[in-house]
Formats: C-alpha cells, sequence, structure tokens
C-alpha cells in the first residue's frame, strides 16, 4: 500500500532506492548526505532492504565500489556532499565511459574555503560534464520519485549511463515534508531488475577501460555522446509511464508556473523554486507578470523544452546556486546554457546570472522581489547586466531601500 | 506582505536529549496538523552534529495557509519556548527574539518562580508552565547513533516528549491536548503533563 509520511529528503532518498531495490550501497560519511546512509545502514541491518552495505575508505573508493559493483550487473547505490563529491571526481568518467548505470545521491553543499556546510550547486555541477545524468528535486516526495525514476531512465538500454540524483543540501535533505510513498509491487512494476547488457562474467571474460591507443578515443566518446541523443526520449516515456502509474503531474524537462502570460521568468532548479513561486504569487498581485520555469535536468540540457519555455517572455533571471568564476556572465554555468538553447529564437529574451542561494544562504521572498525589479527595468531598457551577485550590487541593493 | 507564522523553539542537550527534542517537535507539529495547522518541523542545521550536553535548538513552525518561507535555518521570533532540561536557562538567552506576550514551558522539578530567577527578560513572557516531565515519563528515547536528517524510527512520544509537550497546550492554542494525546504513543503521559503543569500568568 501508497502510504503518506512526513520524511526529509534524506530520507526519501533512503527509500527510494529501497523500493528500487537497490543491491549494493557503497558509503562514507559526509554532511548533509550522510542521513541517507544512516537510514539505508538500519534498512539493511534490520533485514528489510537485502543489499551489500560496502564502506569505502572515501569518496574515491566509495564511486569505484559502485563502479565495480556496476560492472558485475548489479543495482549499485552510492552518494556524497560537497569536498566529497569532487574528491571523486576521477571516477565519475571511467563510469560514464563505460556505461554503468550506478546512482549517486547528491545532497549538496558549498566547497571549500571556508568549510561551510550550506547548499550550494557547485559541487556536483563540477562534474556536469563527465556523461552522468543529473537535475535537482525541490522536495522530498520528488527526491523518491527521481530515485527510482532516474534508475529506469540510466538502465535502459538505449541510455546506459550513471545518474546524479540531487537535492539541495538541508533546505531538501534536512527539512522534512509530507511525501507518498508507493506500494512495493508498483514500483516493482514500474521499475523491473536491471538487465546489464554485459555483466562481468568468468566464464565469458570481457574488459572494462582498458589502455587504448590516443587515435581509438574518438570513437569511444562518440558512442558516449550518441547515449545523449537517444536519452531525451527515454526520459519523456519515463516521466509519463510515472506520472500515470503514480499519479504525479510532472513535466520532463521544464517545471512551469505562470509562464503562458508571463513577461520575465525566474530560472532555476532545485529546492529554491518553492520560494520563486510563493514571490510570483505576491508579484502578480502587484501586476508584476512573473513565471517560474524550474529545470528538471541540468544532463542532458533540455535545449528545446528550455528554448520553448523561456520563449515565452522577454526577460530571464537565471538563479544560479552555483558559481563559475570567469565564466561567460562572470556568473554561474546555468545561464550560459540557457543563453545558448534559446540562440536561435528569433525573439531572444534577455538572460541574466542571478548570484543567488550561494554557501547556503536563504533566497527570500524580498530578495526575489529584488531580481523582478532587475529584470521589469531589463524589459524596459532593452538590456541587462552579464549578472548580478545579489545583495552586493549597488542598483540591487536600491531595490531593497 | 509577511505571512503570520507561529514559532516554536525546544532547547535539548545534546546526545541523551537529541531525540526526545525531535521527538516532541514531532508530536507538537503533528498534533497541530491533525488540528488542520499547516506544519513545519525539524532540528537546527547548525547545532548538529551534536556533542554529548550542548544546547541544541530544534524549531517548529505551524500557520493557517501553506508557509512560504521554508527554507530558513532558525526561529528568529519563537512565540513558544519549550526547555527539555531547566538548566539551559543559565547563561543563554533563550527568550531572545520572542514577542511581547510568549509562552516559556520548562521541564522542571522547581517552581515557575525559581525559574524566573534565572531569566533577565521575562518581561517578555505572558505566563510560564512548569512540569516535571521526566518524572511523569516512563523512560527517555536515546539514539547514540543520532538521526540528522533520517526517520525516527522508535515510537514518537514515549518519553519525556508526551508530558512536555502535553503542558504546553495548556498554553499554547495552536494544537489541543486532545490531539497531542491522540499522536503520542505513551497518550497517559501526555495526558499527565497536562494536568500536572503549574501555570502562572505573568
Amino acid at each position: 500500500m501508497a502510504k503518506e509520511v512526513f520524511y526529509s529528503g534524506c530520507a526519501a532518498a533512503a527509500y527510494g532506492a529501497k523500493d528500487a531495490r537497490v543491491e549494493v550501497i557503497s558509503s562514507y560519511p559526509i554532511r548533509p548526505y550522510t542521513g541517507i546512509m544512516m537510514e539505508l545502514s538500519k534498512l539493511v541491518a534490520n533485514g528489510e532492504l537485502d543489499a551489500e552495505f560496502v564502506l569505502g575508505e572515501g569518496e574515491h573508493a566509495q564511486v569505484s565500489i559502485a563502479y565495480g559493483a556496476s560492472a558485475a550487473g548489479a543495482r549499485a547505490y552510492t552518494g556524497s556532499s560537497g569536498v566529497g563529491v569532487v574528491y571523486a571526481m576521477e571516477c565519475y568518467s571511467p563510469a560514464a565511459g563505460g556505461r554503468l548505470p550506478c546512482q549517486m545521491a547528491i545532497a549538496d553543499r558549498a566547497l571549500d574555503p571556508p568549510g561551510d556546510f550550506g547548499s550550494e550547486h557547485t559541487d556536483v555541477m563540477s562534474a556536469r560534464d563527465q556523461g552522468w545524468i543529473m537535475g535537482w528535486a525541490e522536495s522530498p516526495q520528488e527526491v523518491y520519485d527521481n530515485t527510482i525514476m532516474y534508475y529506469r531512465i540510466g538502465e535502459d538500454h538505449r541510455v546506459q549511463l550513471p545518474q546524479f540524483c540531487c537535492q539541495d543540501g538541508y533546505f531538501v535533505s534536512h527539512i522534512p515534508g509530507k511525501m507518498q510513498m508507493e506500494d512495493q509491487k508498483a514500483v516493482d512494476d514500474f521499475l523491473p531488475p536491471y538487465n546489464p547488457p554485459h555483466p562481468l562474467n568468468p566464464k565469458k571474460p570481457i574488459n572494462h577501460g582498458p589502455q587504448i591507443f590516443p587515435d581509438q578515443g574518438s570513437a569511444i566518446n562518440v558512442q558516449r555522446a550518441v547515449a545523449f541523443d537517444d536519452i531525451e526520449a527515454v526520459i519523456s516515456e519515463v516521466v509519463t509511464d510515472y506520472n500515470k502509474a503514480f499519479g504525479r503531474k510532472y513535466s520532463p524537462f521544464v517545471d512551469e508556473y505562470m509562464m503562458d502570460d508571463a513577461d520575465i521568468a525566474f530560472f532555476i532548479q532545485g529546492g529554491h523554486a518553492r520560494t520563486a513561486r510563493y514571490a510570483v504569487n505576491h508579484l502578480r498581485k502587484k501586476g508584476v507578470k512573473a513565471g517560474v520555469s524550474r529545470l528538471r535536468f541540468m544532463r542532458p540540457f533540455p535545449t528545446e523544452a528550455v528554448a520553448a519555455s523561456l520563449s515565452k517572455v522577454k526577460a530571464v533571471g537565471v538563479i544560479e546556486t552555483n558559481t563559475s568564476y570567469g565564466g561567460v556572465t562572470r556568473g554561474g554555468n546555468i545561464a550560459p546554457e540557457a543563453r545558448a538553447a534559446c540562440y536561435n529564437l528569433d525573439n531572444r529574451p534577455i538572460i541574466t546570472s542571478f548570484m543567488a542561494g550561494l554557501g547556503g544562504e536563504i533566497v527570500t521572498l524580498n530578495e526575489f522581489y529584488a531580481m523582478a525589479k532587475v529584470l521589469s527595468d531589463a524589459v524596459k531598457s532593452g538590456k541587462a547586466n552579464n549578472s548580478y551577485w545579489m545583495n552586493f550590487e549597488k542598483e540591487v541593493l536600491d531595490t531593497h531601500k | 506582505m509577511s505571512q503570520e507564522v507561529y514559532e516554536v523553539t525546544i532547547w535539548a542537550r545534546g546526545v541523551f536529549q537529541d531525540m526526545e527534542g525531535r521527538h516532541a517537535t514531532l508530536l507538537m507539529a503533528n498534533a497541530a496538523d491533525l488540528g488542520g495547522k499547516f506544519v513545519q518541523a525539524w532540528d537546527d542545521y547548525a547545532d548538529l552534529p551534536d556533542r554529548v550536553g550542548v544546547p541544541l535548538r530544534k524549531y517548529v513552525r505551524l500557520a493557517d495557509e501553506e508557509i512560504e518561507m521554508r527554507f530558513v535555518y532558525v526561529n528568529n521570533n519563537p512565540s513558544l519556548v519549550v526547555l527539555m532540561d531547566d538548566t539551559i536557562v543559565k547563561g543563554m538567552n533563550i527568550l531572545r527574539g520572542m514577542p511581547q506576550g510568549g509562552s516559556l514551558v520548562v521541564n522542571t522539578k522547581r517552581t515557575p518562580d525559581e525559574i524566573l530567577a534565572f531569566i533577565p527578560n521575562k518581561e517578555l513572557l505572558a505566563n510560564i508552565v512548569c512540569v516535571d516531565a521526566s518524572g511523569l515519563a516512563a523512560d527517555t528515547a536515546i539514539d547514540f547513533m543520532g538521526s540528522e536528517g533520517g526517520v525516527e524510527v522508535a515510537a514518537v512520544g514515549a518519553g519525556i516528549s508526551a508530558p512536555l509537550v502535553g503542558a504546553a497546550a495548556k498554553v499554547c492554542d495552536r494544537f489541543t491536548i486532545e490531539n497531542v494525546v491522540k499522536v503520542a504513543s505513551n497518550k497517559s503521559a501526555a495526558q499527565a503533563g497536562f494536568d500536572a503543569a503549574q501555570v502562572k500568568a505573568l
């Protein structure tokens, strides 16, 4: 039976993994994702989940264990936060290049210095170009749902890719919310056991990750790239099936709120989209036609869906919650991709980076109002800065007066 | 255009009261939820992982509509403060940010006047409630593993959280003792806390 529970994002991830019947779990502690592994260790110890629970001596080992288990044909699960995510960086490309669909739960965390434990997307965004599927959930419910959906997307033989299943540290991972856990039988029907195309088998030896000559490299790379050609169709299928099976209303790629008649939009991924929607409600009462376009997948970047969504408005503010020092907009990593997605549009909106929610700072309603003011001014003047470091720019601070 | 949210801060001692503190937040939130409130209950992120005996904050927020600003770290203006351990009154500004006319609920064998002697800013209070929750509860739930970000495996409201939240229902109109009793696993202790609570209006 499906049941309603009051769970944190960490617990939601753990129960999503349990319902996905993960077979090998590799763990190493770091806040804030640790709660996921604490829950899973209890479930394994209590006999509620039949899985191997392996302790890595660090994140590099953790991901290597998941890599090996996935190569052997197991449904493998691991996870990390912040500096732990980047410590394992070497292992991401081999897992994707080996086409091994293990899953890594990310409860994101700011990178040092100094030792900040607040949410920021920069940690795993640094690994966005390694060939892993990547997207952020905005609530414990979506964490649970994504955990199950990502396995089916990644394990599809048209895809065969590992997945970063991300949530905002603390905001989503630690603040409990009401959510529905689904019936195990229904989850089993939705997500059949992993059927590996080329499992390691002593009777039929194969080789993973051998040395090759340099001129063989591009042929391997192109296969990983081709996997991303088919992936959007697979994601659409999986999300549609999940919505049908469990009564959800997810858009595959971009969740829109009041976008149809909007002049300005907040483009955002993760939990702060929730606050953005309330900001839009208040802005609408004041006559500001604002909307929210929430990105559900950073990889694959849904180029067409993003262009279709952002083409509805005149100015877009990207709430980055990640950094790209010295990058195109001198802001974050998402605005450049949103701009590129809109490049071929006849009427491109103005797109700017709003640097907000860094280091775990709360993005308040007032901050969204300030962003809306910048965007409304941009619509009038036809131009905007490449980026705004919220609460540090004179023109942004002026709007607070 | 800011929304009215009723804030509750619960103070507990690290490790041996961490779980009971969290249970108190869950009991209060579950009781208010049953009464139709929109609720939020969570642990202070900076206070965890905890150390033995350190003061810990746990929070509850109650509102008549969906809470807009869910993503906060602390309750800045608690109208209700609950102490799981009476020694926390010493050296800690437990009423910081409290709007005028708040309530304080203390797990103690002492009288309201004895506790008030330790509170320099007591003029903020409309009332104080003292209850010997430790004496009324059968035991204290302790989780030495900690459960930051996790799920409660133990029954909620088996220990001192039940009489303490029961006593809080005497001065807080956002949840009822009937609903606290309904959601607590030790129902008689919740009711006993309500019945034994010494309330002093200020």
